[in-house]
């Protein structure tokens, strides 16, 4: 028989449904700490004083880290991007978002860490904070980094991510209509069943194991090799097998600050976030602000397209300006428009830091382009079928940054929409198709984004 | 204070406000009872007292008295599970597994109180158990049919929702 | 007060592995004596079924049952590099790293088995964990028996390693957006209507019936397939109306901190869910397979959004689609507000843009 295709149960099924899967929070060892932060209880300030001598006297407390303990407090997870590091494990003197840890504790119980957290000594200035990234461009908005609000570091140290492609100042002049509008999806939670949860045991020969529910092993491998300055074959990640992941568990939220106090205590230490942390502290979905102008023409073809995308960051980049070009390189959604202009910023804001989510990139952009197509269609007085799949992406047809589509099915999926829906397409919808556009499928404004190649 | 678990007599140390999952997953390690909110709000850590299901992070050890805990462990064995686990695989009705536990217990106690298989009905007897990865469509499923308990998992169900084109 | 029905589409792309790729999967498998497989691969099982897809992979190219197959991702000291479980890249990129390893433990057992037939490998094949003669399947020798003469007989372990990376695209003109080269492993397309329920008193927007379409490029296990597609639609039924980190945006204030105090979606939310799986292969992917798992939440905001205009007139382009954001649109739409008319410009949402509330930029038609 034929495994490829077949309708197979789950490899873990049975292991789910008895309740025998194995999560990092059921891993046992013996002698194990339990963790808890002391994170911030500002959106903006500066650290003025820190003094964990107090808590590290509590009963039951084995060690307390703040950034004094990490060897490379600040480390870029995606610098071989060129994405330079800007957010320190452990805030040192500032912090910049509410919840940002600054010190984590390992006790004996989680009651006893509790208490070593609430017994660090700590003061803080607070700050101007900055919540709405359209404000991030104003001369008066909070610095939020030495740079300002808004990531300078693109290639060319541009502080923006263009796309150009085409001459969008004539396909203004030659459109029946421009429209324009803003869209706006909000932040949401991951929201995993399981919460970020890590566990981390010194072995005798000077390893450590570390149990994650990380999405990507050597990713956050490597992120706790760095840190604390080590090669990898210090380090033995057990994982796999996670309750829940969106794309938050690439973030490593809780190895590296487990590994420290095991370093530190000889013990091993295990760091699950309560629920409310998981809310409150873990990177959520990033809100993003998108502005489309379309040029048209009056039978609903798209011949121009000017956007500005600004991405709330939160309070440090993370995999932000990565989520900008991804979404820079799919703003014209699954059509082909010649004419582009757009310009996109990762802007910072004293929230957490968001990050990469289902989608990441692009459900916000898909958002903002099928709502602007609807209303397009609406203003035309086109159906939003036919508008959809005259621009649908053909093969041959070249994307924002030229690259030639060789497998699109933006013509197959509409058609089987349609079909499930019972619309009722005119001939030439009913039978356009993904091939190489010609004829009626060809106007003047598309021929010069066509490639030369046939595509496969 | 004994808890009678599974059907075994348990011997418990932990003082009588303890949660219920502290106790089961800490002290005794009956690891199916999720901790996925520790406030009453997911239903991840849901047993069975005396059949009846009960958030285990709200409940106090010392107040279940010699109510018969039951976890999936009780339900049902790898080798021999009972008609809504198998359901649940056949129906491909877990993906993460997280919620799966206090899933196939709430649907058990609802199957049991004789609930009806009506999708809207199951939808909104399990309406306070989370799921983010499955969507409840195969979840519902999987509850709609578990009464009929014959399975054959090596394979999983057509699924009624799904058209496939060429 | 009346409840309006409305109806809208949407249809969306999205590329599959890292954007820019440069993002290895790597994986290795060896053969037990008597033919059962132990797969080795990083790919982390976020409830998105990796566990069984590569499993399936691995069978299939060796030509052995799927139960022979054990599959590990258990950790770093076994299994070698994989970028990770993100980018919808756990079928596509790593599923053709077990590919490509399954594809030399098959040529290994075909070399074995060559050996001990006395016939040549290339006139060998496996099916159902047996190597057959080709034209002549009488002849043959289990998977078993070969493994067997490789470990007492012949002193071989039987492996394959694979590995995938589709090489990185730089931006190679940052004006202009252009790329060194292929800047993703695949793009894959979807489609969705959305039918609501508005009611025009409460505000509130019930999502009644999704209908999706997805070219899937070749369902490798239809029923993990169906599961990427509901949970997505839940998610971004969730996206669409529901969810809100932050219910005061901009203010970081009054987040919801438990499951009480977050909306999310729940089973009493469930639409009626149409999934319409469409298999054009892919040239790349395993088996024709083309990686969906995200894009599963992005067609249905947009859908619903329109859906919401088709029901009761008016266009809410911020989400999520609450009660409240919907009295607010009809209330200003019974003041007579709509986009703003000046020549063959139609400006909507004048009052959302960063020329209304910021000073220090602004975004027009002009040049
Ligand atoms: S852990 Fe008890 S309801 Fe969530
Ligand atoms: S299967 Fe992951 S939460 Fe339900």
């Amino acid at each position: 028989m034929k495994a490829v295709g077949a309708r197979l149960p789950r490899y873990d099924g049975v292991g789910h449904a008895t309740g025998r899967t194995v999560y990092v929070d059921d891993v046992r060892v013996n002698g194990m700490l339990h963790t808890k932060a002391l994170r911030s209880p500002h959106h903006h300030a500066g650290i003025k004083h820190l003094d964990t001598s107090r808590a590290e006297r509590m009963p039951g407390v084995a060690a307390v880290v703040t950034h004094e303990d990490v060897p490379l407090l600040t480390y870029g997870h995606l610098s071989a991007l060129g994405i330079p590091a800007d957010e320190p494990l452990l805030g040192a003197e500032d912090v910049r978002y509410k919840g940002q840890p600054i010190a984590v504790v390992a006790a004996e119980d989680a009651d006893a860490a509790q208490a070593g957290v609430e017994a660090v000594d700590v003061e803080f200035e607070e700050r101007p904070a900055l919540f709405d990234m359209r404000k991030s461009f104003d001369a008066d908005a909070p610095r939020i980094h030495h740079w300002g609000a808004v990531y300078p570091h693109f290639e060319g140290e541009m502080n923006v991510r263009q796309i150009r492609k085409g001459d969008i100042e004539r396909a203004f002049e030659q459109a029946y209509k421009i429209i324009s509008g803003v869209y706006r999806p909000a932040a949401i939670e991951q929201m995993p069943l399981e919460t970020q949860v890590g566990l981390s045991v010194p072995e005798p020969d000077g390893r450590f194991t570390i149990y994650s529910c990380t999405q990507a092993l050597y990713f956050s491998m490597g992120v706790v090799a760095a840190h604390l300055q080590l090669p990898l074959n210090k380090f033995k990640f057990v994982g796999g097998t996670v309750g829940g992941g969106f794309g938050g568990k690439v973030d490593t939220a809780t190895e590296t600050l487990c590994t420290l106090l095991a370093q530190k205590s000889g013990r091993p230490v295990k760091w699950r976030w309560t629920r409310e942390e998981e809310f409150l502290c873990s990177s959520t979905r990033a809100p993003w602000h998108m502005e489309i102008i379309d040029a048209v023409s009056a039978d609903g073809w798209i011949l121009g397209r000017k956007m500005l995308t600004l991405h709330d960051a939160g309070a440090y980049a993370r995999f932000s300006p990565y989520g900008v070009t991804k979404h820079s390189f799919h703003h014209t959604g699954a059509y082909t428009i010649p004419n582009l202009h757009f310009d996109g910023y990762v802007c910072f804001t004293n929230r957490v830091p968001t990050s990469a989510m289902r989608g990441y990139g692009v459900t916000s952009v898909s958002f903002a382009v099928e709502t602007h197509m609807s209303r397009i269609a609406e203003e035309l007085g086109v159906d939003p079928l036919e508008l959809r799949l005259k621009n649908a992406n053909r093969i041959g047809d070249t994307s924002p940054n030229g690259i030639t589509y060789t497998d699109p099915s933006t013509v197959d999926v509409l058609h089987a929409i349609a079909g499930a829906t019972d619309a009722d397409l005119p001939a030439p919808y009913r039978d356009a198709s993904r091939d190489r556009r010609a004829g009626e499928w060809l106007p003047e404004h598309l021929v010069s984004q066509l490639s030369d190649s046939e595509g496969h | 204070m004994n808890i009678v678990v599974n059907g075994t007599n348990r011997a418990v140390e932990s003082p009588p406000l303890t949660p219920l999952l502290h106790v089961l997953r800490e002290e005794l390690d009956v690891l199916s009872p999720k901790a996925g909110c520790e406030n009453g709000g997911c239903g991840a850590c849901t047993v069975l007292l005396d059949g009846a299901p009960r958030r285990s992070c709200l409940t106090a050890v010392g107040s279940i008295g010699g109510a018969a805990v039951t976890t999936v462990e009780g339900l049902g064995t790898p080798e021999d599970m009972s008609a809504v686990q198998r359901a649940f695989v056949h129906y491909c009705a877990a993906q993460c597994g997280f919620c799966t536990p206090g899933m196939i217990l709430a649907a058990t106690a609802y199957l049991e109180r004789g609930g009806s298989t009506e999708v809207a009905a199951i939808s909104e007897a399990l309406a306070g158990h989370v799921c983010r990865c499955t969507g409840y469509l195969k979840i519902v499923d999987a509850v709609a049919a578990a009464r009929d308990g014959d399975f054959d998992l090596s394979t999983t169900a057509e699924s009624p929702h799904t058209t496939v084109l060429g | 007060m009346a409840i309006h029905i409305g109806r809208g589409i949407a249809s969306i792309e999205y590329p599959t592995g890292m954007n820019q790729n440069g993002d290895p999967s790597q994986a290795w498998i060896k053969v037990k004596p008597d033919g059962r497989i132990d797969v080795f691969s990083g790919t982390s099982d976020i409830g998105n079924g990796a566990k069984t897809i590569q499993t399936q992979i691995v069978a299939d190219t060796i030509g052995v049952p799927y139960d022979w197959v054990t599959f590990d991702n258990s950790n770093t000291d076994s299994s070698p590099v994989c970028t990770g479980t993100f980018a919808s890249r756990a079928t596509f990129v790593a599923g053709k790293a077990v590919l490509k390893a399954a594809q030399r433990v098959r040529e290994r057992i075909l070399e074995v088995a060559g050996l001990e037939m006395e016939i040549s490998p290339e006139d060998l094949e496996i099916a159902d964990g047996d190597v057959l003669a080709k034209g002549a399947p009488t002849k043959k020798l289990s998977v078993g028996d070969v493994a067997a003469a490789a470990t007492w007989g012949h002193g071989e372990l039987i492996t394959g390693t694979g590995a995938q990376l589709n090489p990185y695209a730089a931006i190679s003109d940052p004006t202009t957006g252009e790329v060194d080269g292929v800047p993703h492993a695949a793009i894959s397309y979807a489609a969705c209507a959305a039918e609501v329920e508005v009611n025009d008193e409460t505000g509130e927007v019930r999502v009644t019936k999704l209908t999706q379409a997805y070219d899937v490029g070749k369902a490798i296990n239809p029923a993990l397939v169906e599961g990427q597609i509901e949970g997505g639609a839940i998610m971004g039924l969730g996206l669409g109306v529901l969810e809100d980190s932050y219910p005061y945006y901009p203010s970081a204030e009054h987040r919801g901190d438990d499951f009480g105090s977050y909306y999310n979606p729940s089973s009493a939310d469930l639409p009626e869910l149409h999934n319409i799986i469409i298999e054009n292969p892919s040239a790349d992917g395993p088996y024709g397979a083309k990686g969906i798992g995200e894009m599963s939440n992005n067609a249905q905001p947009a859908a619903i959004a329109t859906a919401v205009h088709d029901a009761v007139g008016v266009w809410v382009t911020e989400l999520p689609i609450t009660p409240e954001r919907v009295l607010r649109a009809l209330d200003a739409r019974a003041a007579g507000s709509g986009p703003r008319r000046e020549g063959k410009h139609v400006i909507f949402d004048e009052e959302l843009s960063i020329n209304a509330v910021g000073s220090g930029k602004t975004w027009t038609a002009g040049p």
